[in-house]
């Protein structure tokens, strides 16, 4: 076959984690701050005296659950370990452990601790930090834009109290990232796509304008559950095939944000550019069921040749009975004999032999064997003859007088597509009623609680013929497919077998295996990354990215929204997404005054800039002492306190709980 | 049985209740910040960076392709582009139709 056929499927590589090392804790590294890109996805860790983090893992941990089946006696639990937590990059094949994936992570904000320790642990462990009862570094970590209080102080008293860090500052990755790529006492509109939100930041002249930061709540999880459902959907019988790590595969590397959604779908909708643009994603089958595909020919062929062979093997049984019948047959008539020779001590040995006691019962015995040996021979007689029954000519089904042959097949198909509805119809009713919740099964149940819920003495169920009609309503087996039709079908398999060329094609149209396990990746590829401009999509009413910068900018003056637009800069792992700066230029054409000018850009490394960008910040000059909280500072403030700069959130001092004076009366 | 512990952890803070605590969820630690707050005050917190409601009018678009929907199916409630898709939506069995529809925000799974 050509290449050009191949060019449109998409392989996929169904990458697997490789598990992290435990690194050398250098004496460089112990006199190190520590950086943590702590995001919804990915966990970036390194020490800031290195280029790159040493440990780059998905932060997720996975708790086995007991094994219910077991019994849970006290020996038994002494005895068998308790099964490990997996954690990050531990999770080698992720999609078996799908369910009991957990994650510290609520949206974009750390709300379980308890996991987050566990976390912490797996990554000082595998930096190879052994100092007794402390961490000894300052730490400097990302956390969500507006944190709530709640989660830092939270996330304080684990950082001080179980590790008792020295000192930590909490920065804003997409922040981090744009001090990275560009000057952080600049101008400029940060547009933050994330796992889980999207931030749309205003930055004037080196600080956040905290109060006109805007959130959407989609991000690059939304987008890939969302083609993760569709392309279940659309291939129900693939669905425990198509698993949410190859969907991340085929999100990261085949799909794009589209230019204009509306043109893109016009397009789509000609068959013709279906055609030519269609990806087939191939699906990873086994080889053997493609072996056993055989030609309607063959089929026949090796039917044919099955038969045979039974009848054969029938023959020679038929044979070897009839042999030994006679046998049998002979012996008796020994006996017989004896006894009419009247050598009495030979005919009781004869008798005894056979396991009979008198004449009678032995004549009796040679009588139904003579039957069993001609019923054995009338068999064979028949099998004989209708072997040559078969090879009479088949007779051919043909039209009744007067009808155009062509008219009949056509009126015959109909007939055959008129039962095969009925099937699916009643098909589709019997796995409705095997399910709940469905419209059917709850009519099903209504009439059922009807019927039992009738009261005593009024219950006048029967004296019509038409009440019992009720349980054919609400019978599950009444619908099984009817004999006669089933034999309607089988005539109607016969006559097209013979007339109709449309059924051999049929034939040869049938996928191959491979074709068989191939996903049809078309719309999706621009449809899931759509939700960012349309959250409706999901049934979201929030404003998507487009509207929420168009809001955004409203808040300022024209010259600073003008300014803003001049350096547009997108972060995060979404925004390497193709098409994604494009389209906001044409969004932006939308939303600006008429030949506007306006700049987009994206950050360098993406999903790294963060890290990288704090790196940048711990390293450079006086930044860590004046910025960080130490552990005085947390004892004596809190653990939601934190020295405001360019880099972190604002502090709010929660206000002190009202106590609540009504009365209520 | 104990997993062994890290040497760097603070042998302090081992309780043995730690892990049957109750976290908040965000949506309770969102409502909770709101209330500390309250109306008057300017403080930025979670619940006030969400994005405005949108202005424009939803888009319909059809739940199998993707196509833009100019029809809706009246028993399955699902949107279509063509007749050609109405052949397969008339066929639809329901737990697909109903996963389209969830997918879509229309019903929520009971």
């Amino acid at each position: 076959m050509d290449q050009e056929f191949f060019d449109n499927i998409i392989y996929l590589k169904d990458l697997k984690a490789t598990q992290d090392i435990v690194h050398e804790y250098t004496l460089k590294d112990q006199k190190s701050p520590l950086v943590i890109d702590n995001g919804s996805f990915q966990c970036r860790v390194g020490f800031a005296n290195r280029k790159t983090p040493q440990l780059i893992f998905k932060n997720l941990i996975c708790k086995p659950r007991k094994d219910r089946n077991k019994k849970d006696t006290k020996e038994e639990i002494a005895q068998q370990a308790p099964p490990a937590t997996l954690i990050g990059n531990d999770i080698v094949n992720i999609e078996a452990l799908r369910f009991q994936l957990r994650t510290q992570f609520d949206r974009n904000v750390v709300t379980h601790f308890y996991i987050q320790e566990q976390i912490f642990d797996y990554m000082f462990t595998h930096l190879g930090i052994n100092t007794e009862g402390s961490v000894n570094h300052p730490i400097v970590m990302t956390e969500a834009m507006v944190n709530p209080n709640y989660c830092r102080s939270l996330m304080s008293e684990l950082l001080f109290e179980c590790y008792q860090i020295p000192s930590v500052f909490y920065g804003i990755d997409s922040l981090f990232s744009f001090n990275y790529n560009d000057n952080i006492k600049g101008t400029g509109l940060i547009i933050s796509l994330g796992y889980h939100t999207t931030h749309v930041i205003p930055f004037m002249n080196g600080q956040h304008i905290i109060d006109k930061i805007r959130r959407v709540n989609v991000g690059g999880f939304h987008m890939m559950t969302y083609m993760h459902r569709l392309m279940q959907l659309k291939y129900s019988m693939h669905v425990n095939n198509i698993t949410l790590s190859r969907i991340e595969e085929l999100f990261h590397g085949h799909s794009r944000i589209s230019y204009d959604y509306f043109e893109d779908l016009k397009k789509w909708s000609s068959h013709e550019y279906y055609d030519n643009h269609i990806k087939k994603v191939q699906l990873p089958y086994s080889q053997s069921a493609a072996t056993t595909q055989l030609t309607a020919e063959q089929k026949i062929e090796k039917k044919k040749e099955m038969s045979r062979r039974l009848a054969e093997i029938n023959a020679r049984k038929r044979e070897e009975r009839l042999a030994e019948e006679e046998d049998q047959l002979q012996k008796l008539e020994e006996v017989l004999e004896s006894f009419d020779d009247e050598d009495t001590e030979d005919f009781e040995m004869g008798l005894k032999e056979l396991n009979l006691s008198t004449y009678e019962e032995l004549e009796k015995t040679i009588a139904a064997t003579r039957a069993r040996i001609d019923k054995i021979k009338l068999k064979m007689q028949a099998v004989e003859t209708g072997v040559t029954t078969e090879e009479k000519p088949v007779i051919i089904p043909m039209p009744p007088q007067g009808i155009n042959l062509e008219d009949w097949l056509s009126e015959v198909r109909e007939k055959k597509s008129a039962i095969l509805e009925k099937k699916q119809v009643r098909r589709q009713r019997r796995s409705d009623l095997a399910k709940r919740r469905t419209a059917a099964a709850q009519e099903r149940m209504r009439i059922i609680s009807k019927l039992a819920g009738k009261e005593k003495g009024t219950d006048d169920f029967g004296s019509r013929d038409e009440d019992w009609d009720v349980y054919k309503a609400i019978s599950r087996e009444q619908d099984s497919d009817s004999e006669v039709e089933n034999e309607k079908l089988m005539e109607i398999d016969e006559i097209l077998r013979h007339h109709d060329p449309m059924l051999e094609d049929e034939e040869k149209l049938k996928m191959t295996p491979a074709e068989y396990h191939q996903l049809h990746f078309s719309v999706e590829a621009i449809r899931a990354p759509e939700l960012l401009f349309q959250p409706s999509m999901m049934g979201i009413c929030e404003a998507g990215l487009a509207e929420t910068i168009d809001y955004v900018l409203k808040l300022f003056t024209a010259t600073e929204q003008q300014q803003l637009v001049d350096n547009i800069f997108l972060t995060g792992g979404i925004a390497k997404l193709p098409g994604l700066k494009e389209r906001l230029w044409r969004e932006l054409m939308e939303i600006r005054p008429f030949k506007s000018t306006y700049n987009v850009k994206i950050a360098k490394e993406g999903s790294f800039d963060a890290w990288n960008g704090a790196r940048k910040f711990t390293i450079s000059g006086n930044n860590l002492n004046a910025h960080s909280i130490t552990k005085e500072e947390y004892y004596e403030l809190g653990g939601e306190y934190i020295k405001e700069n360019c880099f972190s959130n604002f502090y709010y001092k929660t206000p002190a709980e009202k106590i609540d004076t009504t009365v209520v009366t | 049985m104990q997993e062994e512990m890290p040497v760097f952890k603070s042998k302090t803070m081992q309780e043995p209740g730690m892990k049957k605590r109750l976290w908040k969820s965000l949506k309770q630690i969102q409502t909770t910040e709101r209330n500390l707050f309250g109306n008057t005050s300017t403080a930025v917190i979670y619940s006030s960076i969400n994005a405005p409601p949108s202005f424009k009018p939803p888009k319909k678009y059809s739940d199998m392709s993707g196509l833009l929907a100019s029809y809706s199916c009246p028993q399955s409630k699902i949107y279509y582009h063509n007749s050609e898709e109405y052949k397969i939506v008339k066929k639809m069995p329901s737990d697909i139709s109903k996963g389209y529809l969830t997918l879509r925000g229309a019903t929520s799974l009971v």
